[in-house]
């Protein structure tokens, strides 16, 4: 590691060495051939069929499978009489905000945080644990919460024995449920982040503002946090797009239910466009779902203004 | 540099040591929780008579496990799935620097909106494409093909892999490259000897990232693979928990720890060689 | 040098993309001699791929040349049915042989995957076997035959007899109206704790089987029906609709059914057969014809006391009106591909496949009821499985899903009524409005009538 480490205390030159221009473009797009061809063919291209396909009657059988016709807004209209619709978004917003800006970020923090500057064997023991979560097949994970949670399973075993009441997790929070399952299986991801900014904090800034006397949260907020901000908003950026296309995880563990009380977007598209068949509506929901993570993108350059 | 030295010292150590104990107990409540999901997967592979709750096998044996370990049901899936994630994570990778090279090098305009727009990409689920894509495979004649599910899964990871990317080449100077170039060496030429040395750890990272989730995807290798001969381990696993309720539990925990090795040992070996625990470092500065 | 760089890397995006293109692709399509048969694999479901290996070894022997390539796909249900309209809609992958459930028949073929089959069963002698309400089900609304039933399934009523025996009940019980059966529920109730008295499935976690077993077994005993087929109008809202959503109710609000919780978790359908029957903890079940397949020496619950535990009774009518009992029946079929080139060895396949020999072994395998008059009354159908024939005894009086495009959906709302009913949300009859608004926007004001 010390290679990337190091080189980091050096300020990054980014003076760059090529002026723009059709020669700039040139060699900018020659590298790039190979991924921006895989880009083309295999995301750009499906996502924009997908899109035309949100204003038509696609669908996986039935009529619209033989006869493909140009619907307009039909899909987006019906989608508004939808009353699945906007409790499938805030779910998503609940889920998005429980378990990745709020669980998987903060806790991430606050274990990268605490275990700077401390023992190998700390080190070592917490680090595994949080990253074998994150290692974890999504469909293990899954299951693995599902026994966890039942009403048989390990937590209602410790509740017993604290002398609470057992609870049927996925049954009566399902929310709670696959937002915790999330939390686990994501924070290692955070951490990871979080441990590399802190680690370029340099030293003497924290020294000194101990002689300062300042209390430790004092330095957190004042000093620690400034400095790692921009690290902070990719964080979040990337944790949320991950955590807004989630489907596996909340799939196996509630299928969306009770009823409709964990369906989320991923869940409601699924529904639509494979349940039913009926693509068209999967995909004006889907889009949807961008839109959702468009929102959110938005607010992190607003909120935390890094300077591009 | 100067510390004060008066019994301020005495003071803070003594808090210190207090702040210590307190972080170290926080630390380990974590562990703690972050293992307690873990252990009945673990008790009930064990034990053949498993159910959901937790508890000490009463006859702890390898029976569940001998009873997945098949060819059709373990062996054969988990060898296609390590040849098309395998490949898929090459793929990634390779495809990761060449992109990221004039995005950390060359000062264009474009290049941050251009990562915005790639990595925006990545909040719809794969499920969404999957039936345009299969159209696109059958007219390229790739449908059925270890390999055309591999590049199809390396596409989906490369926003991603190409942003994790350039933050770690953002963190090898120029300067160095700089010198290769008075050397006389040419610009692919110094990328291989100079850049990529020291970014091997950052492409590790990238490699294992892209490896972990291509391993877990099942929609993508169900709708594109035909022969179930080449259906990898995660569309088998999906099979297996069609059972889930019918008493078996002690088998599908056995299968899903077997399941979960590869990428386990995959992030083991790799952290090991790269000496200590895999960073981030460089990646992420947005 | 960058632009050595950049011929260096696109060379290589290209071969690699190339090299894949040229090097596998799928392979057999083209091969006039081989046929595609594709069909499901999952989980339990395997006795398709045993018929299926079985038949492929007899045909290619009696077909010298010949090949068969099996596609199992392993999925479930809405995965199967995606996979499958996928592989239809390309020429190149569309199988020949395919292996559909008789209530998506109608959709597809209106998407145009289906071939009919009609000149083809007019020369088969073994059609005239089939009966007729089984024929029925495969028949497209434009009156062709688009499909050959592999068998049927139908449902009524499981009960314990130790559990009727402590409460005083008759062992060799039959209700004649809902009453009766509630009348049972409630006995058991107050003389035997610690039993649930009857289990209706319900809610959105059971998927189909709240919906069929738990809602139209109740509808298609009232006056009403869902869809009427003679004004193409589906029935919403009704009396009928509202009627077993009571019933629903009365089961659930009485404690005469499982907790709500119990009974909206998805794993209801594997405890009811895997651990609440064959405990003891569930006196009357509302089920369908297949649960000894869990039972059997072979099964997932293996339970060899079953058929002396276990009794069978008909779902009665509402009030007992003709034909005093009722029972719903889905089942599979084979089809053939609109798109496929070998239509005649297709169909040859599956007269193999479905002759009475194989259809009498999937019968048997799969728990399925005989379509077939020969199978039903051969001695080896239904020999250690004393229900087998009570169940294929409701095939004359059974009824079948209306097989259109919406149906999914609407079973769908189906679910959400008797959840919403369960959970105390909703009356029986402001769900059954709040059903008949969720039909009409569906599938449009036009196509509903009420009733």
């Amino acid at each position: 590691m010390a290679a990337t480490q190091t080189v980091e205390v050096t300020p990054r030159h980014r003076t760059g060495h090529a002026r723009p221009g059709s020669r700039g473009v040139l060699r900018w797009l020659g590298p790039m051939g190979p991924a921006l061809l895989m880009l083309l063919l295999f995301v750009a291209g499906p996502i924009l069929w997908c899109f035309y396909s949100a204003f038509t009657n696609t669908a996986l059988t039935g009529t619209g499978a033989g006869n493909v016709q140009f619907v307009g807004l039909a899909n987006f209209q019906r989608m508004l009489a939808d009353p699945q619709l906007v409790p499938s978004i805030i779910l998503t917003i609940v889920f998005v905000v429980g378990s990745a800006i709020v669980g998987q970020n903060l806790l991430g923090l606050l274990i990268a945080t605490l275990m700077q500057n401390r023992g190998r064997v700390i080190r070592a023991i917490v680090g595994t644990v949080v990253l074998g979560a994150w290692v974890l097949p999504e469909i293990v994970a899954a299951f693995i919460w599902y026994a966890f949670l039942n009403p048989e399973g390990t937590l209602n075993m410790v509740f017993k024995g604290m002398g609470l009441p057992a609870q049927n997790w996925l049954y009566t929070t399902p929310m709670l449920a696959v937002i915790l399952a999330n939390i686990w299986r994501g924070t290692a991801f955070s951490m990871l982040v979080y441990s590399a900014a802190l680690s370029e904090v340099p030293p003497e800034v924290q020294e000194s503002a101990e002689v300062d006397g300042a209390s430790v949260f004092q330095r957190f907020w004042y000093i620690t946090l400034p400095l790692v901000r921009r690290q902070i908003m990719t964080n979040l950026m990337l944790i949320t797009l991950q955590t807004l296309s989630v489907f596996t995880l909340i799939f196996a563990m509630t299928a969306g239910g009770p009823g409709t009380k964990s369906q989320t977007l991923p869940l409601l598209m699924y529904q639509q466009a494979f349940k039913f068949s009926d693509l068209a509506y999967g995909m004006a929901i889907a889009f949807v779902l961008l839109a959702v993570g468009g929102i959110f993108s938005a607010i992190y350059m607003r909120v935390l203004k890094p300077e591009i | 540099m100067a510390r004060p030295q008066n019994n301020y010292l005495g003071v803070t150590s003594a808090r210190k040591a207090v702040s210590a104990t307190l972080v170290y107990l926080v630390l380990a409540a974590i562990a703690l929780v972050f293992a307690a999901p873990l252990l009945w997967v673990v008790l009930a592979s064990i034990d053949p008579g498993a159910q959901l709750s937790v508890a000490w096998p009463a006859h702890p044996s390898f029976d569940n496990f001998a009873a997945v370990l098949t060819v059709d049901t373990t062996l054969r899936p988990m060898a296609n799935g390590l040849l098309m994630c395998g490949l898929s994570a090459i793929l990634t990778m390779v495809v990761s620097v060449l992109a990221a090279y004039p995005l950390s090098r060359y000062q264009l305009r474009f290049n941050r909106p251009f990562l915005y727009i790639i990595l925006f990409s990545t909040g719809l689920p794969v499920t969404a494409v999957m039936v345009p894509v299969y159209s696109l495979f059958v007219q390229l004649n790739l449908l059925d093909s270890l390999v055309g599910t591999a590049i199809f899964l390396s596409a989906t990871q490369l926003p991603f892999s190409i942003w994790l990317t350039k933050g770690f080449m953002d963190g090898v100077p120029i300067s160095l490259e700089e010198a290769a170039w008075v050397d006389g060496a040419g610009g692919l030429q110094a990328l291989r000897s100079v850049v990529i040395p020291l970014m091997l750890p950052g492409m590790a990272v990238v490699a294992i990232f892209t490896f972990i989730m291509s391993w877990g995807n099942f929609f993508v290798p169900f709708i594109l693979l035909l022969d179930p001969n080449k259906q990898p381990a995660a569309v088998s696993i999906f099979n297996f928990f069609s059972q889930q309720g019918q008493v078996q539990y002690g088998q599908l925990a056995a299968y899903s720890l077997l399941y979960s090795i590869p990428v386990v040992v995959l992030y083991i070996v790799v952290s090991r060689t790269l000496g200590g625990a895999f960073t981030l470092s460089g990646a992420v500065k947005g | 040098m960058a632009r050595r760089l950049a011929t260096a890397a696109i060379a290589a995006g290209l071969v690699a993309v190339a090299a894949t293109a040229a090097g596998c692709g799928s392979s057999g399509s083209g091969d006039p001699n081989t046929i595609k048969i594709a069909y499901q694999k999952f989980g339990n479901y395997i006795q398709g791929d045993a018929l299926f290996k079985k038949v492929k070894a007899q045909w290619e022997k009696a077909n010298p040349g010949k090949k068969v390539t099996l596609v199992p796909i392993q999925g479930n249900d809405a995965d199967y049915k995606t996979k499958l309209s996928l592989m239809q809609k390309s020429p190149s992958t569309a199988p020949d042989v395919l292996y559909e459930d008789t209530f998506t028949i109608a959709s597809d073929v209106q998407a145009g995957y289906l071939a009919p089959l009609d000149t083809y069963v007019s020369k088969w002698a073994d059609w005239s076997q089939f009966v007729a309400s089984s024929k029925g089900s495969v028949t497209g609304q434009d009156g062709k035959v688009y499909g050959i039933p592999m068998g049927t399934d139908t449902r009524g009523l499981w009960y314990n007899k130790q559990i009727f025996a402590k409460a005083g009940l008759p062992t060799d019980w039959q209700p004649k109206t809902w009453n009766d059966l509630l009348t049972a529920a409630r006995t058991i109730k107050a003389k035997v704790p610690g039993v649930i008295p009857l289990n209706v499935y319900v809610g959105k976690a059971g998927g189909e089987q709240s919906s069929m077993q738990g809602h139209e077994m109740l509808l298609y005993g009232t006056e009403n029906k869902l869809y009427d087929d003679k004004t193409k109008k589906w029935i919403a809202p009704s009396k009928g609709f509202s009627d077993a959503l009571g019933f629903v109710k009365t089961v659930y609000g009485e404690g005469l059914g499982p907790t709500p919780q119990q009974a909206l978790s998805p794993s209801i359908g594997t405890q009811v057969g895997g651990t609440l029957l064959p405990k003891g903890k569930l006196a009357i079940d509302l089920d369908g014809s297949w649960m000894p397949q869990t039972w059997i020496s072979t099964g997932a619950s293996p339970w060899p006391q079953w058929s002396q535990v276990m009794g069978t009774a008909a779902m009665p009518t509402q009030n007992g009106q003709a034909p005093g009992k009722v029972s719903m029946s889905g089942g599979w079929t084979l089809a053939v591909g609109n798109k496929s080139t070998k239509k005649d060895l297709a169909f040859s396949f599956i007269s193999t496949a479905l002759n009475k020999e194989n259809s009498l072994y999937y019968d048997i395998n799969a728990t399925q009821i005989p379509v077939r008059t020969d199978v039903a009354n051969d001695p080896t159908y239904g020999k250690g499985d004393p229900t087998a024939k009570f169940f294929a005894s409701l095939v004359p009086i059974t009824n079948y899903r209306p097989a259109l495009p919406p149906y999914p959906q609407i079973s769908n709302e189906i679910q959400v009524a008797q959840e919403s009913v369960v959970s105390g949300q909703a009356t029986p009859e402001t769900a059954t409005s709040t059903y008949a608004n969720s039909v009409k926007g569906i599938v449009g004001a036009n196509s509903v009538t009420a009733s």
